[in-house]
Formats: structure tokens, C-alpha cells, sequence
């Protein structure tokens, strides 16, 4: 049956390109530009400045509609569909419904990594010779993304924001982030992870006034297979823009304090 | 038991302020006997700063001085009290004051203010002389609230690019423009205010103001206000010292602006506070030895202490909102 080998060889050979062409492999390069940055100092390709996104996926990383206070927008994840395993996908569910009392933004808790990337607020990358750091206006965030040799730290540790340690491929900064918590989510839809997460981030420049932001996660607890975001990140253009500040938890608090029923007081 | 609750509260405030939650324990964080020599702040190095030969930095690329590097605050208990005292409690050893000017390193309050200073320190609950045994305000601080200038008491990095001073510790960090820009509207209130620099010679003279008032500059209720200005002067006078000034303005609370004067020396050279939630340490050996010992490591406030924020509320402390004539 030369023909019916030849199918079956066929879909396998599809399915192997199929895997290898498709399957997001953290740490490869997924992106070509022809853009060439300027470089710094160090000779690193200069990404510095103050950025911010223009979307959506501090509300839902997934597509959505609008409802009171929410935009509607497309997704950032690639597919759209986040692969959960089925508790996963329940869990998702009730975090949805819960949100207004479960999301830890709600507690002015730090944001995890790559939700901090894609809220509203705007973040300057600063470059070293041996660390790339990023400032976010929102709480005052710093994430220190280390480039000096030292590989993680060993065990797991539990930090909301991970452990981050960076590498360029040409013009891209790559980002290897582990150590994280079970506590933070994606977004505001009860999108979430466990203390498994592995996140790679990719910042490709791709003019002078955008990267091209790209994340791989990975999290064998809570979901069936890596899967991927990406979306662009623009430069502040405003002449005398600075990063200020949102100091969320001491805004928080001071409303709260005095109040006799406090649900953030009284709900633990 | 109310013995407990003030070593609590005054510990919680110590901690809070300077060490992490996770990751190492900062090395010299100490418990200090009644027996402590009194450390020296402001008077001392006044007249150590006067004997020192002139030192010229060197020049970063871009042609000023250069401060790049990790700089401990000043030695001793912190800030528990900017004002010369004796030995307090386990957390406040003897001092003298962080005050260069006036002389007599008092904050020269207005009468009014200083009897609002007075009756918020003797609110405190703190175990400390003169209290009423009333819980008016914990330390902003011990709420995780964070500003000017107190976060220059702790150990800093900095790092500085072109037309930007950066100030970084590990959980919060000040950008300071250099490039001549105008200070925002003065109805901008912010935690760390609205800082602009420039060079003077030798010094990096940052003029700060839209500041809030909703913190304190240290943890015995001294305070500043919404109409305050700041200016601090950050000069290296040695290779591994920064004279670090700080001159505070507002008629409406001081009957003259003060200035506040402690060295800031490099991390691993000398004695200071070390770098709040860094791994980095004082001693040159660990700094040495460790591949990760100058990193800075999660330090995070609220996550970890809610339940101490909590216990802090229901201990019945005031929330402390700016003060105004």
C-alpha cells in the first residue's frame, strides 16, 4: 500500500515541521528586522529611553469586549487560545468571576513579569555594560536584568517578580526569567501561572521608535504547552516626558484606613 | 504588654526601613546596648570635611563628575531621631543630629509647628520618654511609605546617563533630570516631589519641590510639608566619600531653612548602613567572595507585611496626612 505509506509519512513529516515551525522554543530567534539600532557605549544596540504599550492587555490578554471601565481589544496572545490544562481552565474561571477581590493589583501587590510590561504606565530601560535595568512609574518597579555571567541563583524562590538574567542575539535582548511565586496573574481576567512560570522575553528594536516585544511562557502546572504574546512597544514622544509616579499601595491605604468596613482590611 | 507592643512598633519601623524581606539578612543591622558610644553625624564630619585636601573627581563621558557606585548611608542607628539624643532604645542608639545648620542641630520649627512635632512624638507608643501612652501615628514608613529625603538615608546606587542622575535602591529609585528642565506645576504633589539637577563645579545640586508631606524624615515625627522645597548638594570629596547636604525650605513650618550634612561612603570601603535589600555587604570580603554580592535582590514592602500594616490599624495609629498651618 505505497500510497497509504506515503500519506502516513506524509502527516508525520507535517507534523514534525509542523511542531519545529510553530512550537514557540524559549531562547531561539523568532525575529528577524532589518532595523539596526544605535549602539551604547559599551557597543550593546541601544534600547534606552521611556516606552509603554498601547493596548489593552492590562485588562485581558485574550480577545475581549468592553464592559463599564474595560476597552475592548484583540489579544496579544499568539492563537488567542491559552493552553490550561482543564483544573487549570477552571481555576481561570473562577478568578474571572472573583476578580475584583482575588486580583493581587486590586492589593497594590507588585505585577509579576510581563504583566508590569503591559499596564498603563510608562517604564525606562537604562543600560550597563553588565545589567539592563527597567524602571516602571507604576509603584516605582525596578527589575534589575542581570548580564554579568552569573547564571539564577540556585533553588526556587519564591519572588513576584523573578529572578531575570540577559543576553543579546544581535539586536534582540533576551531575557531568561525564573524564581517566581504562585500570587500574581497575567491580567485583570484571572489569567495566571504557578510557581513553575518561565517566562522568556524578547525586546527587538524594529525602528527607532519601537521594540517588538515577545514572551514565551512556559508553566508545566497549569498549562499543556509553552505558548506566546507579543506586541509592540512604542517610545514616549513628548519632549519633557519623565517618569513621575503611581504609588498605588500608599494610595490604597490612605483610602482604606478610616474606613469601618474595609473590604482590603476585612477580607483577611 | 504595652512594653511589647512599643519594642514591636519600633522594631517593625527599623525593619521595615532597612532590611529585605527575602534574601540575606543585611550584615550590621544591630541591637544597641545602653552603652553605645554616641555615633557621630553632623558635628564630626563637619569637622573632618574641613580638614580634607581639595579632590576633583573624575569626569564620566560626558564631561561631569562622576558618582557611579554603590554608597552607604550615614553609620549608626539610621534615622530614628535626625536630632542629637542619648541612647533610646535597642533600635536608637546615642546620635548626634543630623543637623549642620543651625548650629545647635535643632529643626528651627515655628512655635505651632514644634508643639505638632511634640505631641506626635508623645503619640508614638514607642516606649520612649515623654510619651502619653496614645496612639497617634505609626511611622509612614512602617506603612511602607517611602520619600523625600529620607530614601538618601539608606544606601543608594547611582548610576548616571547623559542629561540624568539615576538613584537606585532595591525597591525604589529617583530620576533626577539634568538637562535644565523646568519644574512641573507646583499643584504636582508627589511622594519623592519633582527633582531637577544641575552641576555646580563639583556638585550635583538637585532643587526639589511639588513633594506631599506624607512622610516623615525620620521616625520620631519630624516633618516637612506640602509647600517645602528641597535642595541637596551631592559632592565627592574623596575618592570614596560623598558629602551629601540637604537644606530645607518652608516659612510656613521653619523660622529659617536647615540643612542636614552626613557622608555617604562607597560600599565595602568604610562603615555606613548598607544597601537596603541588595546582597551587596559592607564587609570587603563578602563583597569579594560572592559572585552575587553586588546585585540587588527582590525587596519587597507591602506583599510580605500586610498582616503588619493590619496590625498596625487595628493597634488604633492615625493615618498621618501632610501638615498645614
Amino acid at each position: 500500500m505505497p500510497v497509504m505509506r506515503w500519506f502516513v509519512e506524509w502527516i508525520v513529516a507535517l507534523a514534525a515541521f509542523a511542531m519545529f515551525a510553530l512550537a514557540p522554543t524559549p531562547g531561539t530567534a523568532q525575529t528577524s528586522t532589518t532595523y539596526t539600532p544605535p549602539r551604547t557605549r559599551d557597543g550593546q544596540p541601544d534600547l534606552q529611553g521611556i516606552w509603554q504599550v498601547l493596548n489593552t492587555a492590562a485588562w485581558d490578554i485574550q480577545d475581549h469586549g468592553a464592559s463599564l471601565g474595560v476597552p475592548a481589544g484583540h489579544g496579544v496572545v499568539e492563537g488567542n487560545e491559552i493552553p490550561y490544562t482543564p483544573a487549570a481552565l477552571a481555576k481561570k474561571q473562577e478568578n474571572f468571576k472573583n476578580r475584583q477581590t482575588l486580583d493581587p493589583e486590586n492589593k497594590c501587590f507588585l505585577p509579576g513579569v510581563p504583566r508590569v510590561t503591559y499596564m498603563p504606565y510608562p517604564f525606562q530601560i537604562v543600560q550597563q555594560a553588565d545589567r539592563v535595568t527597567i524602571l516602571h512609574e507604576y509603584a516605582r518597579v525596578i527589575r534589575f536584568i542581570y548580564m554579568n555571567g552569573n547564571p539564577h541563583p540556585p533553588g526556587q524562590i519564591d519572588w513576584v517578580m523573578g529572578d531575570s538574567r540577559g543576553r543579546w542575539e544581535g539586536n534582540t535582548l533576551v531575557v531568561d526569567v525564573t524564581h517566581f511565586n504562585d500570587e500574581t496573574w497575567f491580567d485583570r481576567a484571572g489569567n495566571f501561572h504557578s510557581d513553575a512560570l518561565h517566562v522568556v522575553e524578547r525586546f527587538t528594536p524594529t525602528d527607532r521608535d519601537h521594540l517588538l516585544y515577545e514572551v514565551t511562557i512556559e508553566d508545566p502546572k497549569v498549562f499543556t504547552r509553552p505558548w506566546k504574546m507579543s506586541m509592540p512597544l512604542y517610545r514616549r514622544q513628548e519632549k519633557d516626558i519623565e517618569l513621575l509616579e503611581y504609588e498605588c499601595g500608599a494610595y490604597l491605604l490612605k483610602q482604606e484606613w478610616d474606613k469601618t468596613n474595609s473590604s482590603l482590611f476585612n477580607q483577611r | 504588654m504595652r512594653q511589647f507592643i512599643a519594642v514591636v512598633i519600633a522594631a517593625l519601623a527599623a525593619v521595615l526601613f532597612m532590611l529585605p524581606v527575602t534574601g540575606r539578612v543585611v550584615a550590621g543591622q544591630a541591637f544597641y546596648k545602653p552603652d553605645t558610644p554616641k555615633f557621630p553625624q553632623a558635628r564630626t564630619w563637619v569637622a573632618q570635611r574641613a580638614k580634607l585636601p581639595p579632590y576633583k573627581a573624575p569626569r564620566t563621558p560626558d564631561g561631569v563628575p562622576d558618582l557611579q557606585g554603590n554608597w552607604n548611608g550615614p553609620v549608626g542607628g539610621g534615622n530614628d531621631d535626625l536630632e542629637e539624643h542619648d541612647y533610646i532604645d535597642v533600635t536608637t542608639p546615642p546620635q548626634e543630629s543630623y543637623v549642620s545648620d543651625p548650629p545647635d542641630g535643632k529643626v528651627p520649627y515655628t512655635p505651632w509647628a514644634l508643639a505638632r512635632r511634640n505631641e506626635i512624638r508623645a503619640g508614638l507608643a514607642r516606649g520612649w520618654p515623654g510619651e502619653t501612652g496614645q496612639r497617634l501615628y505609626g511611622d509612614p514608613a512602617a506603612l511602607c511609605l517611602v520619600g523625600m529625603p529620607r530614601s538618601s538615608f539608606g544606601a543608594q546606587q547611582i548610576v548616571q546617563t547623559r542629561g540624568q542622575v539615576i538613584l537606585l535602591t532595591a525597591n525604589t529609585y529617583r530620576v533626577i533630570p539634568t538637562d535644565g528642565r523646568a519644574h512641573m506645576n507646583s499643584g504636582a504633589k508627589f511622594f519623592f516631589g519633582n527633582s531637577r539637577g544641575r552641576w555646580e563645579g563639583e556638585t550635583l545640586v538637585v532643587d526639589v519641590t511639588g513633594v506631599n508631606g506624607e512622610t516623615w524624615i525620620d521616625s520620631a515625627g519630624n516633618f516637612y510639608g506640602p509647600n517645602t522645597r528641597m535642595i541637596e548638594r551631592w559632592t565627592r570629596v574623596e575618592p570614596n566619600t560623598i558629602d551629601y547636604q540637604i537644606t530645607i525650605e518652608d516659612p510656613s513650618l521653619y523660622t529659617r531653612p536647615w540643612t542636614m550634612t552626613y557622608p555617604k561612603r562607597r560600599a565595602g570601603t568604610g562603615p555606613g548602613a548598607n544597601p537596603g535589600g541588595t546582597t551587596a555587604a559592607s564587609a570587603a570580603a563578602v563583597v569579594t567572595s560572592d559572585p552575587y554580592a553586588k546585585e540587588f535582590w527582590e525587596n519587597t514592602c507591602i506583599e510580605g507585611n500586610f498582616d503588619n500594616v493590619l496590625e498596625i490599624k487595628n493597634l488604633g495609629f492615625k493615618w498621618f496626612n501632610a501638615v498645614t498651618p
